[in-house]
């Protein structure tokens, strides 16, 4: 096992002059389950790619351990990787599949043999070993993949979205599986996804990408409750939150509340705001966001949509322009086109300054 | 159901009409065996003729009492099986109140040595004793013919009857008629027709054999009256050339005049015994009618299958006339399909079965006469050296395949990048399989001439003699296969460079990771997800390669001593140099075998699918 020190890593790819990586520095303490998270063409998958050799970073340092491997071949790094096709070899048994590994390392033969039955059997595929990849289902090809990538024994495990080819129920049940098979085996894992719902559940850490650069490293709770910046917070919850465009002014006689009002929209938030006036981002989670009589709440906004989901109800309502997710318990009667008041609260809201920076 | 109704109506119309049809054409065709044999029985009646009539004096015309009296006596030779006139001039001699022949008739046969037809008889041209001019004519009157036999009309019969049963089940839905009953009767409607056919033909046939009999008959008869009466003949043979043109006279053993059928040389012959003198006997053989009479089974099975067809088209019809849609559909993926099966048909399928019906003829370009020698020329081919030598040759030859194919794989795996310099070496080892095959072969002859060629020249400057690539046996083959190589190489390598795109990157990132060098990646990985690839260069080149002329066609014309006779240059030098076409289909045939096994055996080793997970 080892930890996994990545130094100012920077990737530019030769056809266009923007780099995939920026300068991203992280460091994957020994047996932590990391999560890069981040959307399509965030670099996440580069970042992967450099780590398991794949790709020669443009500049930086990558760490294994104490070893510094940035230029070594993929044969000498010890980790392995699971892909997000599995890519099986097709023309290859799962019994060849899963020795690949070990048969171009020259392993005794014997050795194969003992290792390939441990490995199947602690994945549940013994009796698959004589099939080919064409004959297996998406569940058990994610299993044939994992073993290929634990029979090896390797200091660091990497996941490129390992989980997006199968359907919903058997993703979550094969999430519940490769986390017990972290706490068994203790080993390094780094797993890349675009699925924030994936990266909660999964993640010790969570760290997030964007646009080649970091954005937040942190536990899920973290991540959830102090997104570093506007893009984090858009882009973790479901659905992500909300993120208003407001200005920001010292609050007038007679209004309730702080020092401080944004005012966005029809809507007038106070905020515990002192030395910040000009443009402010205000963002509130849906579940934070609850609708009440016309005038009670912080302004008045329109319902534009209503999604019943049976446990809870999205409310998408415009506040003069903006509009603003509300995730409400339950079913509940709303008509389009009514007026609604709308209610934040106010413990639970976040400030970011016009660039998207968190204020605090 | 007014449509089911219409359908039944197609279907008991196209089972009469498709019958009467198959009678029909063989009853065309018993017609033309009769009239052949008109044609050549005036031709040999007027060179008897002109054999025993003696001539005018003082001219190359034929005393017309003598004439006369011959005319008579022919007309009457009890034996003689066809009715028969004489014409002096225009005059008929026979029958003096026949009607004379037209003016026009005979200036026809002065132009044209062939028979003409006029009234209804053959007419051959009677020639004055020089052969020179044309003095008159003899016409001969061919037999009507019997009608169908009883044979035939015994099937006839039952043709129609299983017809009928097959309209009607073609007309009734599947829950009106057992299930019996719509499986079995299409079949038995077909055999029915079938065996029409073959009675049909067996007509056809056995007039064509009894005209071949005819001949030899009334020919023996004119033969041996000519012996008696001309003294000539009596020490030349070749007097009587005339009478028995188109047959052979050879020495024989005393007989009755029935005549018989005896395989000589692998050739069916109809022969009769003809008595030249007492105790001198010849035998009068002839290559028999109904030899030459397959064709005509083909157009009786032909138009007596079209029967069972027409019903199974209305059985369909019927069928789908509750599924407008799935008909409509139907019809109209048949017309899309129809311009190619027809080109198939016409420029493949045809040819194939032709070749296949020469390969068991003796036919030459030059020869009338293409007669059935069954497997003589498989046979011939078992004997024959230059078979095996270009057989050998064309196996060696083969071999380069493999090698231009693991080249080229080579090359494709060096070039696969997708830079410019990539491109353009790329390009380049293209060009010369787009470039005429014979430019380029020819500038390939010019490299490896001995005294001047570019490739001899390089060798002078390491001190190596100069070699006679082309004229050297032991270099020969090698040369031609280079040039091979050269050309094949560039299709080879841009076929495995769509195979290498078309393998994912990722199976090779995740032999990277898994800690495979790059030579165990191609092995282990790369190569085998090629292997259909392979597969299909080997495939296509090997064939490719069995067909190989052109090269040796330009290079070296199968030469020296033929160390570069491949079996296509074989079948053609067989087919255009020799004419002899029968025997080149045979070798044809031999190459389709040989090809079908090869790829059979390539499909065995290779052929396991791969599937991409």
């Amino acid at each position: 096992m080892a930890s996994v020190t990545l130094r100012r890593l920077t990737k530019t790819f030769d056809r266009d002059g923007k780099p995939a990586l920026h300068d991203l520095t992280l460091e994957v303490r020994d047996g932590e389950f990391l999560v890069l998270l981040g959307p399509s063409g965030c670099g996440k998958t580069t970042a992967l790619r450099c780590i398991a050799g794949l790709e020669e970073p443009s500049a930086g340092e990558i760490r294994i351990g104490e070893r510094e491997v940035t230029h070594l071949a993929p044969a000498d790094r010890d980790v392995a990787m699971v892909f997000q096709n599995h890519a099986l070899y097709p023309h290859l048994t799962v019994r060849a599949n899963v020795a690949f590994g070990l048969e171009v390392r020259r392993v005794p033969k014997p050795d194969i043999a003992r290792r390939v039955q441990e490995t199947a059997e602690r994945l549940g595929i013994a009796e698959l070993l004589e099939r080919r990849p064409a004959q297996l289902s998406g569940g058990q090809r994610q299993r044939v993949a994992l073993g290929r990538a634990i029979v090896r024994n390797p200091q660091v495990f990497l996941f490129d979205e390992p989980l997006s080819n199968l359907d919903a129920t058997l993703r979550s049940e094969m999430r519940a599986e490769l986390l017990q098979l972290h706490r068994a085996l203790g080993a390094t894992m780094i797993y890349v996804t675009h699925d924030q719902a994936e990266a909660m559940t999964m993640g010790e850490r969570i760290a997030v990408l964007h646009e080649g650069r970091l954005r937040q490293l942190g536990t899920p709770a973290e991540i959830y409750g102090m997104p570093a910046d506007a893009f984090v917070a858009r882009f973790t919850g479901n659905p992500g939150m909300n993120v208003l465009r407001g200005q920001g002014r010292a609050s007038s006689e007679g209004e309730r509340g702080g020092a401080g009002v944004v005012d966005c929209g029809s809507l007038s938030v106070p905020v515990a705001l002192e030395h910040y006036e000009g443009e402010i981002l205000l963002g509130v989670r849906p579940e934070h966001v609850s609708l009440c009589a016309v005038g009670q709440g912080v302004g008045n906004a329109a319902v534009r949509v209503v999604e019943s989901l049976g446990a809870e109800t999205l409310v998408h309502v415009d506040a003069g322009g903006q509009t603003l997710v509300a995730k409400l318990p339950g079913m509940v009667e709303l008509h389009v086109g009514a007026t609604v008041g709308v209610h934040l609260d106010r413990r639970r809201l976040h400030l970011f300054d016009g660039a998207g920076e968190r204020l605090e | 159901m007014t449509e089911r109704s219409g359908w039944r109506a197609l279907a008991f119309g196209g089972v009469v009409l498709t019958a009467l049809l198959t009678l029909a054409a063989a009853r065309w065709a018993t017609a033309r065996y009769e009239g052949a044999l008109a044609e050549r029985a005036a031709a040999t009646t007027a060179a008897y003729l002109s054999l025993v009539t003696p001539a005018a004096k003082g001219g190359a015309g034929y005393e017309l009492p003598r004439l006369l009296i011959e005319s008579h006596a022919v007309g009457e030779l009890a034996e003689l099986t066809s009715r028969v006139e004489v014409y002096h001039g225009t005059a008929p001699l026979v029958h003096a109140t026949g009607s004379p022949l037209p003016h026009a008739l005979l200036e026809r046969l002065r132009r044209q040595a062939a028979p003409q037809w006029n009234a209804g008889a053959a007419v051959a041209p009677l020639l004055d004793r020089n052969g020179w001019d044309v003095v008159g004519a003899i016409a001969v009157w061919p037999q009507s013919g019997a009608g169908p036999s009883i044979r035939t009309l015994l099937a006839l019969l039952v043709a129609l009857g299983t017809g009928a049963m097959a309209a009607g089940g073609a007309g009734a839905g599947a829950v009106e008629s057992g299930l019996v009953r719509r499986r079995w009767s299409p079949a038995c409607y077909g055999a029915a027709a079938a065996l029409l056919a073959i009675a049909a033909y067996g007509d056809v046939r056995g007039v064509a054999a009894d005209s071949t009999d005819r001949w030899l008959a009334d020919t023996r008869l004119l033969m041996q009256e000519a012996m008696a009466r001309v003294p000539d003949a009596r020490s030349s043979l070749s007097t009587l050339a005339p009478i028995t043109r188109g047959a052979e006279v050879v020495p024989g053993d005393s007989a009755g005049p029935a005549s018989w059928r005896r395989r000589v040389n692998g050739e069916g012959h109809a022969a009769v015994a003809v008595r030249l003198a007492p105790g001198r006997w010849a035998e009068l053989r002839v290559l028999p009618a109904e030899t030459g009479s397959g064709g005509w089974f083909a157009v009786t099975l032909g138009l007596a299958l079209l029967g069972p067809c027409a019903a199974a088209f209305a059985a369909w019809g019927a069928r789908m006339a509750t599924q407008p849609r799935r008909r409509r559909e139907t019809v109209t993926a048949w017309a899309f399909l129809a311009p190619s099966m027809l080109h198939l048909a016409v420029f493949s399928f045809a040819p194939i079965l032709f070749a296949f019906y020469l390969a068991m003829h003796r036919w030459s370009l030059v020869e009338p006469v293409r007669p059935f020698v069954g497997v003589a020329n498989f046979a011939r081919m078992l004997h024959d050296p230059l078979v095996w030598i270009s057989l050998r040759n064309t196996l060696l030859y083969v071999l380069y395949v493999p090698v231009s194919a693991a080249i080229a794989l080579g090359v494709a795996l060096a070039l696969s990048r997708s830079t410019w310099g990539a491109r353009a070496v790329r390009t380049m080892f293209f060009l010369p399989y787009v470039s005429s095959v014979v430019a380029v072969t020819l500038v390939w002859q010019w490299m490896y001439h001995a005294d001047f060629g570019l490739i001899n020249y390089l060798l002078s400057f390491v001190h190596v003699r100069p070699v006679d690539w082309l004229g050297n046996p032991k270099t020969a083959l090698l040369a031609v296969m280079a040039v091979s190589v050269w050309v094949q190489l560039g299709y080879q390598m841009t076929v495995f460079l769509a195979g290498l795109n078309g393998i994912p990157q990722t199976y090779l990132d995740a032999a990277r990771v898994d800690g495979a060098g790059a030579w165990q990646r191609f092995w282990k990985v790369t190569f085998p997800l090629l292997r259909p690839v392979t597969l299909f260069v080997l495939v296509t080149d090997v064939i490719g390669s069995f067909q190989v002329f052109t090269y040796v066609y330009v290079l070296t014309e199968g030469g020296p001593l033929h160390a570069t006779d491949v079996i296509a240059y074989r079948i053609y030098q067989t087919a255009w140099e020799f004419l002899q076409f029968g025997y080149a289909s045979a070798l044809a045939v031999l190459l389709f075998v040989v090809l079908f096994a090869v790829t059979r055996v390539q499909f065995r080793l290779l052929g396991r699918r791969v599937e991409y997970a």
